[in-house]
Order: structure tokens, then sequence, then C-alpha cells
């Protein structure tokens, strides 16, 4: 995991440094805002620690530089203002924490280490249901043999194995794997659940898919 | 020299022009029903000379013609090349019902993939009691990816990772068979309305 930390304050900067690199992280350290801006455009950070107050650039404008230009990489904001205010702004501009100075090392570290939990923990790229298993980074589908699902295929049959033996609708469906398309309909929950029976039974997976059109759907073993 | 097929050569050729008419004729037939050709390409091929006696000889076999006819059991090849995966089953179905027709073995590695991803049904039958045959069945993205497969196979000087390749090629495999897996179930689909 790869921090940046941006703070113009000798001391603070250090201490910080020196403790996420005792709890493993690989830290790189920038005293103002230029600075921090450079090592965002050349470098791939798994989050940011900014100091709003600091030389050169101010932490607000080093956020929404990169917020503009697509660099979504998690970022803490730190300040000496605490008032509500400020912290509506830093979070609005794209910040996705904010710790008020003066605070425990304790605190920062267990906010750090949240804003990067999810590349790892909660990424356990395989599931396994009756048998069979589905990586959902790979997309790939395995029992007896295995094939490569389509995106949307490989979360609709997640949504199923996170919820083995219960009945889905297709509104369910469509709210948690369509989410925001508009094209998709009852049809297309339909066809993809086609989709996956013909590529379970394909792999030989010990599974179904039962349901129809405009009843619900269900995975159980076969 | 003699021919390893001694005078059996004439003989292969009619066997395999006659499996070729009845393939035919299982096509056609089939054609009424789906509204399509099931078939996108038909190869035959009698093993040449030098083949058949390489294969003796990588078999331990002395380079007679009982060991082409008999112990070695592809002088007479067909590739059935179709576009849909359930056509490929219904073909394999159709051929074991010819009557002069036998079954010796079969290997589905359809369902058996084999570890590199090489996907098709291969079948030796025996004909008339007398010639075996062997006839490989697949769809176009097996065929695809079986040629470039076979490429890599013979090239002598591959630069470049190989385990990334092979990795590669097999990732791509299990990509065409879903993929052949959608246009099967789009194919049902179409013909349910």
């Amino acid at each position: 995991m790869k921090i940046l930390i941006a703070e113009d304050t000798t001391d603070l900067n250090r201490v910080v440094t020196v403790m996420l690199q005792r709890f493993g992280y690989d830290v790189d350290s920038v005293f103002d805002g230029e600075a921090a801006l450079e090592c965002v455009d050349r470098n791939g950070y798994d989050a940011v620690i900014l100091d709003i107050m600091m030389p050169k650039m101010d932490g607000l404008t080093v956020l929404s530089n990169m917020r503009q230009r697509n660099i979504t990489v998690p970022v803490l904001l730190l300040t000496a203002k605490a008032e509500v205010d400020d912290r509506v702004a830093g979070l609005d501009a794209g910040a996705d924490d904010y710790l008020p100075k003066p605070f425990a090392m304790k605190e920062l570290l267990a906010r750090v280490n949240a804003m990067t939990r999810r590349k790892t923990k909660y990424s356990k790229g395989v599931v396994e249901y009756a048998g069979f298993s589905l990586n959902t980074d790979t997309l790939e589908l395995s029992a007896e043999n295995s094939v490569r699902l389509s995106m949307k295929e490989c979360e609709l049959l997640h949504l199923f194995m996170l919820n083995p033996g219960r009945p889905l609708s297709a509104d369910y469906i469509l709210e948690h794997v369509w989410r925001a398309d508009d094209a998709a309909d009852a049809d297309t929950v339909h066809l993809y659940v086609r989709y996956l029976r013909r590529k379970l039974s394909g792999v030989a997976a010990a599974a179904q898919i039962g349901g129809d059109r405009g009843a619900e759907y269900i995975l159980t073993e076969a | 020299m003699e021919s390893i097929y001694g005078n059996k050569k004439p003989e292969l050729e009619e066997v395999m022009q006659m499996l070729l008419r009845e393939i035919g004729v299982i096509r056609r037939d089939m054609a009424k029903d789906l509204g399509m050709d099931p078939i996108e390409h038909l190869l035959g091929r009698i093993k040449s000379e030098d083949s058949m006696r390489e294969k003796c000889r990588r078999k331990g076999l002395p380079e007679t013609t009982e060991s082409a006819l008999v112990q070695i059991r592809d002088a007479i090849g067909l590739r059935v090349v179709c576009a849909f995966l359930d056509d490929v089953y219904t073909i394999h179905d159709r051929l074991l019902a010819l009557p002069r027709v036998e079954l010796v073995e079969e290997k589905d590695y359809i369902r058996h993939v084999k570890p590199n991803g090489y996907r098709s049904f291969h079948m030796i039958i025996l004909v008339d009691g007398t010639y075996y045959a062997e006839i490989q069945l697949r769809t176009i993205s097996m065929d695809t990816w079986a040629a470039l497969e076979h490429h890599l196979k013979y090239k002598k000087d591959i630069r470049g990772n190989l385990t990334l390749i092979n990795s590669e090629l097999k990732r791509c495999a299990d990509e065409l068979a879903s993929t052949d897996s959608s246009l099967q179930t789009l194919r049902d689909m179409i013909s349910d309305l």
C-alpha cells in the first residue's frame, strides 16, 4: 500500500510518515501543495493525506485539481479548521474523510486503514456454492471446466450466490445489477438468467436457477 | 516404394466420400428444421504417406499396412465445423445412427476441456466393420482457437513469454466458450419466438 502525505509542519510530517511506515505502508512525504500535485500526477497511490493549510497550493485546491483530472484515489484532509462548514466544504470538494487537528495518531492510522481496506479485504475474489466457484476478479466460472463470463453475467451470478435459496424478483435484480441502466428491463434479466443456466450446465455445476419471466428467480442446488 | 496403404487407398477414398455424402444428407435434413445450414465447413482427408509413416515410427509400430489401417485409426480424417454448439452434438448423434457406422471410441473435450483450453468432440468410428475413421466436431470458435494453438505448437523459434502466451490462450478459449454458449441461448430464444 502506497500513501502520500502532504503536510507543511515538518515535525508532524515526520511523525506521521514514520508511524505509517512502521505499520507497513510505503510512504512519500511532501511539504507543499504543488509538490503534492506533482506526485499524484506521476505516481499511483492507495490513499492521500492532505493538510489544508499549505504553502504554494492549499489542500482543497490540490484536491479539486486531482478530482478534475479524474484521479479518484481516496483522500483524507487534515486541518486546524474544525468548523462544520469547513468539513462539509472539504467533503464536497471530493475528500473521503476529514480529521481535525490536533488528532490522535491511532485515529489517523485507523482512518487510513479504513480508506485502504476495500482494496484488500473486500476484494476476496472467489465465491463458492454447490461445488462450483466464481472468481469475481477474473470473471471465471468453474466446476468441471471453466468459462469466462461477461461483467453483467458475473454480477448477476454473484448476486444469486450471495442469496442462495432466496427468491429474487426481476426488479430487485435490476436495482442491484443494472442500477442506472434505463435500457435494461425484465426481458434483459430473463435473457441473462438463460445465459447463466446454459453456462452453469456447460461447466457441469450442480446448481440451477429456477423461476420464470414475471415471477421470481432462485438459485438452488441441483 | 509401395504405399503404406498397400492397394487400399482407393477404398479409403471411397469410404471417406461416402461419409462426406452422408454428412451432406444430415446437413440438409437439419437445415429444414433449423432454417440454416448447421455446418460452416467440412473437411476430409486421407493421411499422407509421409505423415502416416512418421506416425508409425512415433508409436513404435512397423511401417506396414496393418499398422496404418488397424493400429492407427485416423487414416481417414474428417472435421466438421459448426456455427452453433448444439448442432455439434446433433450431428454427432446422427452420425452414430448411420447403419454402416459403429462407434469405437469417443472423447468429449468440450465437456472435459484439455488443460490448455482445447475444446472439440473426437469420435473414432468403424465403417462397414472394416475401415476406421476419425471425426472431429467443433464450433467455429473452437476451430479458430485450435488453429492458433497448432501454429504455436509447431513454431520452432518462439520468442517471448511462453507462460503468458499459454495462460492468455486459455483465457481466450474460456471466453470463446462463453460466447458460443450465449449465441446458442440467443438462437434458442429466437426460435421460441
